[in-house]
């Protein structure tokens, strides 16, 4: 599985940068609800849960549900967000 | 969560893959010295990042640490004779120095064979009960890392060694893991917490608690002041890699139960609240040394070897064999579990509890299948750096950690109840390279 420059994608990364991005909204009092991540985290993250995709859950990281954009480089991953009341 | 390609990076250690050479650029503990005890005692094989080397005291007093395949037919050094200053090989005789060097070639008399090939030796260092060797490329050594414990006399070090048959990452992870605490250590948080607890008992809690190495927070009976079981993980980068803060609600009101731990990549943890570390090294692929090393008042449990250190636990975890230090999961009682008398339902303490869940992943966990949580950003954190290592030294890099210049006596743990808000990272003052009470001169150089 490789990222868009050809070399390996890095999940350590990605979840790394993730979690920080998680914490960050958890500082602000937001509740996350949804990470959006690059299409070829989401690819990855499928191909490594067969079993989860075959039963049709869906695709988690760090509890959090992904969502695939385009939008978003490998390595920086949204969190996406309700504001606390 | 890895991808598989990863998650092989991370757990092969043998001297071809990309971990084993960012493994072999640290000093690395391989024996303990009470199993070298005197000057030409019986040598030891030591199996180390999936190889196999021989450690022997010569009759000065001096460490060996060889490859334990004789170079002249492959056999096991580990079964030689040490003597008159050299380990001889019991095959056809051949006798090397501490050195490498070839001493003697009773076959092959008069030859300069000797003078122009050695035997494969390590530089090896000694300290806190532990023999430390490096098996990185000739002059590559990085500064040795002096812990605090290591600074004690002989008889103030307590060492003990578990062998699990598993791969070492998940060991490790273990050791940086903080929301397991508190409810995979049930059975101690109920004989430590000074409220009663639902279930648990001191016959579950076996972890040597009468050797001296019970955490700060039972001596000063704060026992375990939370029931927060989901912490708040913050970490921080230091010279010799990071310490991180679990930060859970207090059972005071206005007040937070900090645990501060700190990783010096890529083998130790310094626990919260102890006086020691949990040291994790691969033996090879699927099985590792789990030392425990730790600072104990004299007299107590001083001596190299650990059979003190092992008090409590359940004996058939050894198994039958006279020093056994490789890691049996003993049966649950389900019964005390049934009936409150045990959480985990294991005699035998933390250790015990912890190994068993570390060696039921398997192996070789395969972390494709993992759901990681905020709580485990310490684990995804060294992940990380580990995974950055690998391609600093495939750049031709050092990896990261070595702490060039810094004074890793300073590193520490901590463990406190703390008001809400106070800075964590004054617990541990040293942990960035500033010693206590001192302000930090800016030295660098102007713009």
């Amino acid at each position: 599985m490789n990222d868009r420059d050809g070399t390996s994608l890095r999940l350590a990364i990605v979840v790394d940068e993730a979690c920080a991005r998680v914490y960050e909204a958890w500082e602000g009092r937001a509740r996350v609800t949804a990470l959006r991540v690059n299409p070829a985290v989401y690819e990855a993250v499928a191909v490594a849960r067969p079993g989860e995709v075959r039963r049709g859950y869906p695709l988690m990281l760090l509890g959090m549900e992904l969502v695939p954009d385009e939008g978003v480089a490998t390595y920086e991953p949204a969190v996406v967000k309700e504001e606390a009341c | 969560m890895l991808t598989a390609e990863e998650n092989e990076r991370l757990c092969r250690v043998g001297p071809d893959t990309p971990m084993g050479k960012v493994l072999r650029r640290y000093w690395t503990p391989a024996f303990q010295l009470g199993d070298l005890p005197e000057p030409d005692c019986p040598p030891i094989q030591v199996p180390l990042l999936g190889e196999t080397f021989v450690a022997f005291r010569d009759t000065n007093g001096t460490l060996g640490f060889l490859d334990d395949l004789c170079l002249h037919r492959g056999a096991s050094l580990a079964l030689g004779r040490v003597e008159a200053c050299g380990i001889r090989c019991l095959y056809h005789g051949w006798k090397f120095a501490a050195d490498g060097t070839i001493l003697e070639t009773p076959n092959f008399p008069g030859s300069t064979f000797k003078d122009r090939v050695k035997q494969g030796s390590y530089p090896v260092r000694e300290s806190g009960g532990l023999g430390w060797v490096y098996l990185g490329p000739p002059g590559t050594e990085p500064p040795f890392p002096s812990f605090r414990w290591a600074a004690a006399s002989p008889d103030q070090i307590a060492v003990s060694e578990m062998i699990m048959d598993c791969n070492w990452m998940q060991v490790q992870e273990g050791s940086i893991d903080s929301s397991h605490v508190g409810i995979l250590h049930l059975d101690t948080l109920a004989v430590t917490d000074p409220r009663p607890r639902a279930v648990g008992s001191f016959e579950f809690a076996g972890q040597p608690w009468d050797t001296g190495i019970a955490p700060q927070w039972r001596r000063q009976g704060l026992g375990w002041p939370s029931h927060d079981n989901g912490p708040k993980i913050e970490v921080e980068h230091t010279p010799f890699g990071f310490h991180y803060a679990a930060l859970r609600d207090a059972s005071e009101p206005g007040k937070q139960y900090v645990r501060v731990t700190a990783f010096v990549i890529p083998y130790t943890a310094f626990i919260a609240g102890t006086t020691g570390s949990v040291i994790v090294v691969p033996r090879d692929d699927t099985s590792c040394s789990l030392y425990l090393a730790a600072n104990v008042p004299a007299g107590a449990n001083g001596r190299s070897g650990g059979g003190g250190m092992n008090q409590g636990i359940d004996p058939s975890v050894w198994g039958p064999e006279r020093g056994n230090r490789r890691l049996r999961i003993p049966s649950q009682d389900r019964e005390a579990m049934a009936s409150g008398r045990s959480y985990a339902g294991y005699r035998g303490g933390n250790r015990i509890q912890d190994a068993a869940v570390q060696m039921s992943e398997g192996t070789i966990y395969d972390r494709r299948r993992e759901h990681l949580v905020p709580a485990d950003l310490a684990i995804i954190r060294m992940r990380r750096l580990l995974t950055d290592s690998m391609k600093l030294v495939e750049e031709g890099k050092p990896p990261l950690g070595l702490g060039e210049g810094y004074d890793f006596s300073l590193v520490s743990g901590a463990a406190a109840v703390v008001d809400a808000g106070t800075r964590w990272q004054d617990l541990v003052p040293g942990n960035l390279g500033v010693p206590a009470g001192t302000a930090v001169a800016d030295d660098s150089p102007e713009p």
